[in-house]
Parts: structure tokens; sequence; C-alpha cells
């Protein structure tokens, strides 16, 4: 199980939606999840997801793997502060 | 042809004088520090006859030019014994610059203890005026009493009962564009400076003004077109964007999230209560409550970002504007406190009695931390906030900032830089903002060289908060960005859209050239930037400073701070690297 913390408009997709508290949503792992995987099955658009997104409080890619335990934290496009990517994102090539 | 307006506060006399030719092209912070570097001993007391203030708009304050109405408050700081430059967002600084005034420079100091003047500036000349009558009062009161004595139009500096009584965190007010006593140039204590020296108030109307020279009209309209442009398009700075939408305290969840939100006097990277005052919180209490509520309210008239806002109470009546994110923060997640109606009580009380939110902030976590309120205790820090401004024995103690307090108190872990307590950036965990922190030359100061551009908000770069390397360079480039920046009186803010957009950093540099006559290209920026730097640092050098002071407080050495429970381990010598200019 992971969990996912979803801030703006993205706190839609959970069941506790209020702005001043925490919107999060648990989701099962399935062998060899990504984090945009995930995000996909709890029926995120991508293209809704902006750049901030951070596994365990660091900044991570989409195609960063989830491991058991992971606290994400997902940020919309509207709501970072930026409009492309230029970060150097955690990802599996190191 | 524009001029300085010397104040003078020894013989109660208000000239003009013509401007010479090496301050010709400078304005805002270059124009400030230029002028403290000449015209103050290094070694003087900040609150003696011997140090000025310096009010400067930037080069292009007072145009059409966007989000441009900048001024710059320096001379030397009470709270950190260095140079200082503190800007706000005002119309204030439009009025000076369209009077034709480059800068305000006070000096000397009333032979007689205890009196304040006002400076009354219009299109007639300067003079003063005695000021006794607004003396102990909260700023609320007294703004509206001026605005009612000298009419709507005009805009209003002044200091608070913390600034007549001298306080390191007194700051300088500006009116915002509603009139409200809430755009601080608010660190490092000048509004103190300018106790010291009796003027309260300047007031200022361009009615009839000669307005700002602009030497190539054509020039100007298409840097300022760019400019815009690029501040339209940008998703920081366009309208519905993260800045306009929340305001700058978007931030608090975003940096919660990257484990740097410092909590409970810098504890911790991470408050469980953040969602409670973020940005988002605000907007959500803003469109529930209606009323005075607003987002998106601009600090100027030409700001097109308009990132500010008005917090309503619950019966929808207007609380305070604004909670910004350092505000929010700094009484905020750093006191442990999760209520936005305390924290919007607390930004009031600093507005109404001249205080810096940062310093107080700090000051307030450090006086928890040494056991004079439990963390999250808002009622006991609004008491605190009122001992100040009453001038309390203890008042006196804690309005003399974060520093003097944890002295005071005993207490190890106060988080500052040359005396100054940090901003709402957490070290250990965002390394580059640490680098700035040490070594810029207004002691602990976020804005100097923004990192967190790059850092959190993938802004201008590709950068690791948590790594260590290549710190040094990217912090002195943007220190002398930022300083080249603070002179232009463009809003910092601007940054993200021009150091993405290539043609929106053109068009600044043009809007410059066109006002100024100047040939700079954007290849001349950094140069610029540096120049300002180094004025600032000959200054500090020959204060006294060294590298020694470079360096950030002990404790962040040997403690970890969670989440990432990460110690501050960037090299002394790469923080000496910084100054390899």
């Amino acid at each position: 199980m992971i969990e996912i913390h979803l801030y703006g408009k993205l706190r839609r997709f959970t069941s506790s939606r209020a702005p001043t508290g925490d919107s999060i949503v648990r989701v099962p792992l399935e062998e060899g999840d990504t984090i945009a995987d995930v995000l996909k099955r709890i029926g995120i658009s991508l293209e809704e997801v902006g750049s901030n997104i951070f596994r365990n409080h660091k900044y991570s890619t989409l195609s960063r793997k989830v491991e058991e335990g992971d606290r994400l934290g997902v940020f919309p496009d509207d709501m970072q502060l930026l409009y492309k990517w230029y970060f150097q994102k955690e990802d599996d090539q190191g | 042809m524009s001029k300085i307006l010397r104040v003078n506060m020894t013989d109660l006399t208000a000239k003009y004088e013509d401007v010479p030719e090496k301050y010709k092209n400078w304005g805002g912070r270059g124009l400030t520090s230029f002028i403290t570097l000449e015209e103050v001993p290094p070694t003087c007391h900040p609150l003696g006859p011997n140090n000025k203030v310096t009010l400067a708009p930037g080069m292009v304050t007072g145009t059409p030019a966007p989000s441009s109405g900048r001024i710059s408050v320096g001379g030397k700081s009470p709270l950190t014994g260095t140079i200082k430059e503190t800007n706000a967002g005002t119309p204030f600084s439009q009025h000076l610059a369209r009077l034709g005034i480059k800068a305000v420079v006070v000096e000397g100091q009333p032979k007689e203890n205890g009196k304040f003047w006002l400076l009354k500036v219009d299109k007639e000349g300067a003079e003063l005026l005695p000021a006794d009558e607004y003396v102990g009062k909260g700023l609320y009161e007294v703004y509206p009493a001026l605005f009612d004595r000298f009419g709507k139009k005009a805009a209003i500096m002044g200091i608070g009962v913390a600034g007549e009584m001298k306080m390191a965190m007194a700051g300088v007010c500006f009116n915002d564009i509603d009139g409200r006593p809430s755009r601080y140039s608010g660190r490092g204590g000048m509004g103190a400076v300018l106790g010291s020296k009796g003027l309260k108030f300047i007031v200022a109307d361009d009615t009839g003004g000669p307005g700002v020279d602009i030497a190539d009209k054509d020039l100007f309209d298409t840097g300022r077109k760019k400019l815009t442009e690029a501040l339209r398009t940008h998703g920081v700075t366009k309208e519905g964007g993260g800045l306009n939408t929340y305001g700058t305290a978007v931030l608090i969840n975003i940096l919660n999230e990257a484990g740097g939100l410092p909590t409970r006097n810098f504890s911790s990277g991470e408050f469980e209560g953040a969602s409670k005052i973020s940005g988002e919180a605000i907007a959500e209490g803003v469109k529930q409550r209606g009323g005075a509520g607003t987002m998106g309210h601009p600090c100027h008239p030409g700001c097109i970002i308009q990132c500010s806002n008005i917090w309503p109470k619950p019966d929808g009546t207007e609380h305070v504007s604004v909670i910004e994110y350092e505000s929010d923060w700094a009484l905020g997640a750093n006191c442990g406190i999760d209520d936005l109606d305390v924290i919007a009580e607390l930004i009031w009380l600093c507005n109404d009695y001249g205080l810096d939110t940062i310093e107080s902030g700090g000051t307030i976590a450090v006086a928890m931390e040494g056991g004079l309120a439990e963390f999250g205790d808002g009622q006991k820090a609004i008491e605190l906030m009122h001992e100040i401004g009453k001038g309390t024995p203890l008042g006196r103690i804690l309005g003399q900032g974060a520093a003097f307090t944890g002295k005071a108190l005993g207490v190890v872990r106060v988080p500052g830089v040359k005396g100054q307590n940090m901003p709402a950036y957490a070290p250990r965990a965002i390394k580059g903002i640490g680098v700035t922190y040490a070594t810029t030359p207004m002691g602990a100061d976020h804005t100097a060289g923004y990192t967190i551009g790059p850092e959190i908000m993938s802004v201008g770069g590709k950068v690791d908060p948590l790594e260590v390397e290549g710190k040094a360079e990217i912090s002195r480039n943007l220190q002398a960005a930022t300083a080249f920046l603070d002179s232009t009186g463009y809003c910092l803010f601007t940054a993200f859209a021009i150091m993405d957009i290539p043609e929106g950093l053109e068009g600044m540099v043009e809007t410059c050239n066109a006002v100024l006559g100047t040939k700079w290209t954007v290849d001349d920026v950094g140069e610029i930037g540096k120049e300002v730097l180094k004025r600032e640092r000959a200054f500090n050098e020959a204060a006294g400073f060294t590298k020694a002071d470079d360096r950030l407080p002990e404790f962040m050495y040997y403690e970890p701070l969670p989440p990432h429970n990460t110690v501050w381990d960037v090299p002394d010598e790469m923080l000496d690297q910084v100054w390899e200019l």
C-alpha cells in the first residue's frame, strides 16, 4: 500500500476534498509500479499533473518506481508555479 | 531632469540636488547601496547621527512598465550591522519617481530627542512639518487620518511605534493600492533608523509632477510589450497562474512536501498543520466567507501578477491584507500555529505596530523555544506581540529580534545569519538557499538570490535541492541577477518569467535602456548586478565583517532536520567561492 497526497484540483480524486485538510488516496501496489502507473490507476490524467511530484519528500519523475510504504505528494499543473520541467528529478537511472 | 532630495534632520531642511554623473544610471538597490557606501561611515552606530536612510524608486518605476512599482530603502542596519537594502511594492515609489525624485537621502539627527516630523513632498517642493500628534498610535488609525489631511491621491511612507522605540525589527511601511498600511520594506530594522532621525512619515503627491523621462519611447514600448507578454504567458505569473490564484502561500504545501518548510523554530521541515494555512486554504476561506475577501489583489497600480490578498473575518469583514507566504509561515508554521485567523491577527498587529513579519515570527518562535510560550499557542503569541507594541521591558527585548531574544533567553537554536532571522526555506533541506543566506551582504535573506526558483519551482535551471555540488555558482549568479532586478524597480517575481522566456528578459533590459539612454544587453545584467554586490561587500568589510560571518548557525551543522534528516554540509570553502566575483 502506498499513500498519495493530492493538492488543488486533484483533490477531487479523493473522498476528503477540503482544501484545508489532507486529501489522501491509499493504493495497493502492483509489481513494477511507477508513479505514473498508480496515478493512472486512480483515474488521474497525466495531463492534469504538473511537475511538482514528490516521492518521500524528494522530487521525482513520473517514471520513478514506487515501493511499499511510499508517500507521494502530487500537485496539479495549475499549482506548481512552472510551465515546463527543468528540474533534475530523482529517477531510476540514478 | 530627476533630482536627489536631501533631508537633513539636524537642521530640519529638505533641499533638491542635481544627480551626480556616477549615480545617473542607477536606481533602487543599486542606488541605495551606492549612496550608503559613499556617504555612510561603515563603522558608525546604525542609530547615531552618521547613518543615513536612502529611499530610491527603481530605474523604470513610475512608467507604464508592468509590475515595476518597487522602492528600495537602504542604509546601515541596526539588526545586522551590515549594509541593508529592503524593498517593497507600493504606489509610493511611483509617486516619488513621477515627482522626478531619484532618491531621498535622510541624514543627521535632531538635537531634541522624542520629537517627530513629517516630510511633505509635492510639485511645489518639500517641507518638514511637526508629526507629534501621530506618535504612539497604531498605523491603522494614523494612515486614514493622513489621507484625510493630505488627500486620497497621496502616498505615504511611515514608521510605527516600533520604529519610534528604535526596535531592530521595525520595518518601513508603505500604503498599498487602497491606502492600507500594509506594504513593508520590512527587513533589517530600517524603521528604527528613521525613528532615530525623528522622521515619522513621508507624504508624497505626484499631482502635476513632471513624470518619468523616457529617452526612447519606441524602444520602451517594444520592451514593455515583450515583458508583459512573458508575464502573461508564464505559468507562475499569468492571470489564473499559481501566484494569482493562491497567492505566494501556494508555497506552503509545496515546501512542506519538499520537507523544507521550517517548523517550530527550524526543528523540522514538515508541519502537520500545513494544509490549514496553505494558499489553498486562504483561497477557500476567501471564497467561503466572501465579503471583503479578495484573491489576486495588486500591491500597486500596474502590477499584472497580482499575488496579494485580503483575508476576511468569519463575518466577511476585512481582517488583514496581506497573508503572504513569508508572513503566513513566520507567524504560522514557524510558531507551530495552524489557525489562519490567528495568523491574520498577528500580521495585522505587525502592520499596526510597524514590525517586520519575518523577524517577528522568528522572534516569537525563539521566545517559544526559550519557554515564554508553548509552540502552537496563538493567544500567547498575540500577547507577546502586544508586549512589543506597548514597549514593556519584555517587549523591548523581543523587539530587538530573534538573535537578541535568543541571547536573553539562553536559546542555542537561533536560526539567523549576521543577526537576521532566516525566512521560510529550510537550508538543511534546500542547500542552495543556505548558501545565499550565508553569503549575501544582507544577513539571512531569501530574496537576495532566489535559488528557490530552480530548486523548488523548476524555473531556469536544473538543480537538486539536497545536492551540495555547484551551489556556489548558482547562488553567485542569482545574487547578481537579483541585485540587478532590485535596481530596476521590477518585482522579484518577474524573475520566474524572464528566467524561462528569453524575450521577457530582453524586454526588461530594453525598458531600462529606453528610460536611462543606456545600451545594455542581456549579457550585461550579471556584471551590473556584481557591481552592486561588490559595493555592498566593500561596506561590510569596512564595517568589520569577514568570511567567518558568512556561515550558518552551528546547530544546523550537527542537528539533522526531519524528514530528510540531513545536516548543513556545504563546505566553508564553497561558501567563500561565492565571493570570487
